[in-house]
């Protein structure tokens, strides 16, 4: 195929929109097809992105926000395609995890989650008790450091067992993976390690098997969206008796 | 036209809005409606005006917008935090619907493009800010290759409007950009 230094200035051209439309088409291909050249691609969007800062702001219409919000609602719900690219390593040794939690750990991690429920959460266990569990365990220490309820109605709660560490301009998140190809979803972040409702509102509902994990991330929480810092806890739900 | 240089206040307003776009449009891709709702109050009077320069019609450069913002929503799930940045992402397309636009207006109708505002070649490299590779290796290409790069990045020129502008024939054209492309490659490693 062509040779390398060949592609630049034409995954440049293809940035710009120079190229013709049946050009720009064989572009689309590649950047599918070939990794090297969609890299080229992103490299020359970031290079010329700065110039697009350098457009006046123009404010739009009152009720361009409503016209967008209209169009949406024609649209049927958002079909939930595979996310592309990286899931992370991070979730790669989930695996290894449930195989350790099948392990002698499993005895005391359910010693603490017993003995944290009765302390803690008596009298809502025996009014509505949840129909998912997630133990949240240390994967180097095994020691078990928060639980994850899930409700029949939807609602999904954490309570730490432990008080965990955080350094000042650090922040707890809370991260729940349903679907390998979407990828992990915060839906908590604490300043401290504090029982809390956990925000899933907008997710699936929880089922079997679902990971939780709580990283450790600047305050303010992960500026990619994405879990970046140590993972403190982890654990998959199991469906409760 | 002001034509000054992005502060260094600037500069952090804009890490801070990167961060803030990106993990919206991940929130987007989960159906979050609010989220794309962030995206548009921060980005959207940026988005038509980066529109505006290419279409130079108000009511183009809102459709161009309003395009864009399904396009976020449809197409939130395929960005990648950690492939490209979310700003860059979310402009290319806008631009890229500006210049769809753009084609479909001039093959319809040559005349609903006004003419009369000439693309002020100076201001877009002048508000680069004053520590950008972009701007520093912009400034060290020739004249024309200059404007070629700029006029078709940021007025959405094609090869045959750039010809026409900057008066030489088509092939010349061509090779400047090529020319001028690699050696920003070369400047920007």
């Amino acid at each position: 195929m062509t040779p390398d230094r060949d592609d630049s200035p034409l995954a440049a051209e293809y940035v710009m929109g120079l190229l013709d439309a049946e050009a720009r088409a064989d572009a689309e291909r590649r950047i599918a097809s070939d990794a090297d050249f969609a890299r080229q691609v992103e490299t020359w969007r970031a290079r010329f992105s700065q110039l697009d800062d350098t457009a006046e702001e123009v404010a739009p219409a009152g009720d361009l926000w409503q016209r967008i919000e209209s169009s949406l609602s024609k649209e049927a719900p958002i079909a939930q395609a595979p996310a592309v690219g990286m899931i992370g390593r991070f979730w790669r040794s989930i695996a290894a995890l449930r195989i350790a939690t099948l392990g002698s750990a499993v005895t005391a991690i359910l010693l603490a989650v017993v003995a944290a429920m009765t302390l803690q959460h008596a009298q809502q266990v025996a009014a509505r008790k949840p129909i998912y569990v997630a133990i949240l365990i240390d994967d180097a220490t095994r020691q078990a450091g928060a639980v994850v309820n899930a409700f029949a109605d939807g609602r999904v709660e954490m309570i730490p067992l432990v008080d965990m560490n955080v350094p000042d301009g650090r922040a707890l998140q809370v991260w729940t993976l349903w679907n390998r190809e979407i990828g992990p979803r915060s839906v908590g972040l604490l300043s401290r390690a504090k029982a809390t409702q956990l925000d899933l509102e907008k997710l699936p509902g929880t089922t079997a098997d679902q990971l939780f994990e709580i990283t450790l991330e600047p305050a303010g929480g992960s500026p990619t969206g994405r879990p970046t810092g140590p993972i403190l806890y982890k654990g998959t739900t199991a469906r409760t008796l | 036209m002001t034509a000054e240089p992005a502060s260094q206040d600037e500069t952090s307003r804009l890490s801070a809005a990167e961060a803030e776009i990106s993990a919206a449009i991940v929130r987007c891709a989960c159906g979050d409606r609010l989220a794309l709702r962030v995206i548009y109050d921060r980005e959207a009077a940026r988005m038509v005006g980066v529109a505006m320069r290419i279409l130079r019609r108000r009511d183009l450069a809102e459709e161009a917008t309003h395009e864009a913002f399904l396009r976020v929503w449809r197409g939130a799930h395929g960005f990648d935090p950690a492939r490209g940045t979310a700003r860059a992402w979310l402009f290319a397309i806008v631009r890229n619907q500006a210049l769809t636009v753009l084609r479909n207006e001039q093959r319809f109708d040559a005349d609903t493009l006004d003419e009369s505002h000439e693309p002020d070649l100076g201001a877009a490299i002048s508000r680069l800010p004053e520590t950008s590779a972009l701007r520093r290796c912009l400034q060290q290409l020739d004249t024309g290759r200059r404007s070629a790069i700029v006029l078709a990045y940021a007025h959405g020129f094609s090869h045959g409007e750039l010809a026409g502008r900057l008066g030489v024939p088509l092939g010349t054209i061509k090779s400047w950009v090529r020319r001028g492309l690699r050696s920003l490659q070369e400047c920007m490693g």
